[in-house]
């Protein structure tokens, strides 16, 4: 989990396939921007260039597809250059469902928590990636709690971090409370077959 | 080549994508209205600028806020309610809670957003700061609070003064005097029914009249005469409106502060004291003079006696006639000086004017008591100027008499051996004649009566019997008939000197020209 940052492990993780769309590498941008300003986007951009990847945050374009690598990439190169724990990943993750372009196009269809669980939550995770399938095992909103399973997608133990984030940030768009969280339950890389994801609110 | 051209197409679509983004992103952010969305639970989607500003959260704390944490829960459940209802709510007026916990107040308008399958997915929710407009609301409740206030005030106030004035018009109206009030333009602004009664003309034909129109009246004419163009302080000046009216007039400016607001005329009428006082005067004339023949014949009488005419007489008949003489002499004076006391008041004293020189008249009436000046050891001393006094108009028995009263009071109440001295001093526009004694001097508690007829201080009553009271009034009419004045220092036990002026020619014939 912690090796060590350089070219070779880059090279590594940018073959894994798939694609991602733009919009979650600029929601790393603005994350960056707001804490560390454009100096600090600067500094992510250089590290982004020594580890072989020259990527400019500012001339992604939100609704193309970039590949899947490229989303874990981002957010070690974050890591390391600002030296931010797991919480402040996630913490990312949770950004993003408030400033992301497609949760805005698809806040249309968070008409109930039945709804996003059941109906929306593939479809929505179809929207950001090629790869992985996204399905709610079980929904249970009397005792506050879903569990939500994804398949087929191993590219970086840094992504579930942020996806823990990234499902909290959802569930507050979609239910009134102020304590919600989200865990990886179990994980493709602790040896599990699948990442699955329980969500509890109060 | 199919794959290529389908290539172009995507890319194509999602530069339009990234610049609609930006373009509705660009919109959103410009909005100077705080606006956000809100799911159909209440759960705040999105917002612009503007909403984190009035709200004070940044995005990542408002977004997945329910919106009854910015608004009263009973107001926004109305309010959705009412959206809801509607598909809108226009400009209804809520308040909105901030981080800080401060209350806005907000116009607050909503609209509803559905999906294409007409499901509620939420509403959009615009606010309008109206703190400005409710601080410029209740500033302008202040001002109106205090306006009505001061309106209040200057009503009662208003009251206050037309009660006052109603007060004292009744006083002018029911005055006894006859009141006129001239303006600072000297026109006449008001007339009280006393006034209107004494010249006998309506208010209504006097009103706003200068004096000199006023003159034409021939019943104002006299006090027009007085009052002048410009009307000056006069204190108790006789007027003889027509006969049988005589009126004392006073006249005193009005004033508040250093602003003159015009003058107030006093007419008391005075008919009747003068009528009293005619009498009187006549009374003591005619007595005076009854008394006067049989006195001059008991005088002659005696001094055939005395002269031995109707023969010889002891020397203990002529001590008595001699004292019987010397009584009736005084009675004769005494006579004389009321007939000239009658004669001032009536008016008709000043009769023989002439151009002369003062200073012989010193000299003859110092040289009449030159016989009591040795008898008494008195020194008197006579200084004249270096300068040649000038010619004065005067009625020369007249200034002989004053002269003689106040020598013979200087003599008679300065103790044997005391000194009497007589300056006479030119003056720019008058000669002054001082006559100072080392006499018993007047009481200051007196000295204000001095001038008045019967008048004697008591020190001098105590220490002679002898004068009448009516030699410095004499002597002060006789120097105001010549336009002069007189005036007098004293302290008791040290002595008294008196002066008087008399105006050097010019201004004795302006004065002249008065009568």
């Amino acid at each position: 989990m912690n090796q060590e940052l350089n070219q070779e492990t880059v090279k590594k993780i940018m073959e894994a396939k798939g694609e991602v769309r733009g919009v979650t590498l600029k929601t790393d941008m603005e994350f960056i921007l707001k804490e560390k300003g454009e100096e600090g986007l600067k500094k992510l951009e250089d590290e982004l260039e020594k580890l072989g990847q020259l990527i400019k945050f500012h001339e992604i374009k939100t609704m193309d597809f970039y590949p899947i690598g490229l989303r874990a990439v981002s957010l070690l190169a974050i890591k390391k250059v600002f030296g931010f724990d797991d919480e402040k990943i996630k913490e990312i993750g949770l950004f993003a469902t408030k400033t992301t372009l497609i949760i805005k196009l698809f806040v249309r269809y968070f008409l109930s928590v039945q709804r996003v669980f059941m109906k929306e939550a593939p479809r929505l995770w179809a929207k950001h990636y090629t790869v992985g399938e996204l399905n709610t095992v079980e929904l249970n909103e009397e005792k506050k709690y879903g569990i939500i399973r994804l398949k087929n997608i191993n590219v970086h133990p840094i992504v579930c971090c942020y996806l823990e984030g990234y499902f909290c940030g959802i569930l507050h768009l979609i239910i009134k409370s102020s304590r919600i969280n989200s865990q990886e339950s179990k994980c493709t890389f602790r040896g599990d077959e699948y990442h699955e994801y329980l969500l509890k609110w109060e | 080549m199919v794959i290529e051209k389908e290539e172009e197409k995507i890319s194509t679509l999602l530069e339009d994508l990234t610049s609609l983004e930006s373009y509705a992103r660009d919109l959103f952010s410009f909005l100077p209205l705080p606006v956000c969305l809100a799911s159909s639970i209440g759960i705040i989607l999105e917002v612009n600028p503007a909403f984190e500003n009035i709200t004070g959260y940044n995005i990542e704390e408002i977004i997945g806020k329910p919106i009854e944490d910015i608004l009263v829960k009973k107001e926004f459940e109305e309010l959705a309610k009412e959206t809801l209802e509607k598909g809108f709510v226009r400009a209804k007026e809520l308040i909105i809670f901030t981080k800080e916990k401060k209350e806005i107040p907000t116009s607050v308008s909503t609209i509803l957003r559905k999906s294409e399958e007409g499901e509620v997915i939420g509403y959009f929710v615009g606010l309008f700061d109206l703190s400005d407009i409710k601080k410029t609301e209740k500033d302008l409740k202040s001002a109106q609070i205090a306006l009505l206030n001061m309106l209040e005030d200057v009503e009662e106030a208003r009251g206050r003064a037309e009660e006052e004035k109603n007060k004292t018009v009744a006083i002018i109206n029911n005055f006894t005097d006859g009141l006129l009030v001239f303006d600072p333009e000297n026109k006449l602004s008001l007339v009280n029914p006393q006034a209107e009664k004494i010249f006998n003309i309506k208010q209504r034909d006097m009103i706003n009249r200068s004096i000199q129109e006023l003159k034409t009246f021939p019943t104002v004419e006299p006090l027009a005469l007085i009052l002048f163009k410009e009307i000056k302080d006069i204190f108790r000046k006789e007027v003889q409106i027509k006969e049988n009216l005589v009126i004392e007039v006073s006249s005193v400016p009005i004033l508040r502060g250093e602003e003159k607001l015009g003058n107030l005329i006093i007419l008391h009428d005075i008919t009747r004291e003068k009528l009293v006082e005619k009498m009187k005067t006549e009374f003591v004339s005619i007595s005076a003079h009854q008394l006067r023949t049989p006195l001059s014949a008991i005088k002659w009488t005696i001094r055939m006696l005395l002269d031995g005419d109707l023969g010889a007489i002891t020397l203990e008949q002529r001590d008595f006639l001699e004292k019987t003489y010397r009584s009736n002499e005084k009675m004769i004076n005494l006579i004389n000086s009321l007939l000239d006391v009658t004669r001032i008041e009536e008016g008709r004293y000043l009769y023989k004017p002439v151009l002369t020189e003062i200073e012989p008249i010193c000299q003859f009436v110092i040289k009449s008591y030159e016989d009591e000046i040795k008898r008494k050891n008195i020194t008197v001393d006579f200084k004249k100027p270096e300068k040649r006094i000038p010619k004065i108009v005067m009625d020369v028995e007249k200034i002989k008499l004053a002269i003689q009263n106040l020598l013979d009071n200087a003599i008679r109440y300065t103790p044997p051996g005391g000194k009497v001295t007589i300056v006479l001093k030119r003056g720019k526009k008058e000669v002054e004649f001082s006559i100072k004694d080392s006499g018993v001097g007047v009481p200051k508690d007196q000295q204000a009566r001095i001038f008045t007829r019967f008048f004697r201080g008591a020190n001098v009553m105590r220490m002679d019997t002898e004068g009448s009271g009516l030699g410095l009034y004499i002597v002060k009419n006789i120097i105001e008939a010549h336009g002069g004045k007189t005036r007098f220092e004293s302290e008791e036990g040290k002595g008294t000197t008196f002066y008087f002026t008399l105006p050097i020619k010019e201004e004795f014939t302006e004065f002249l020209k008065e009568f």
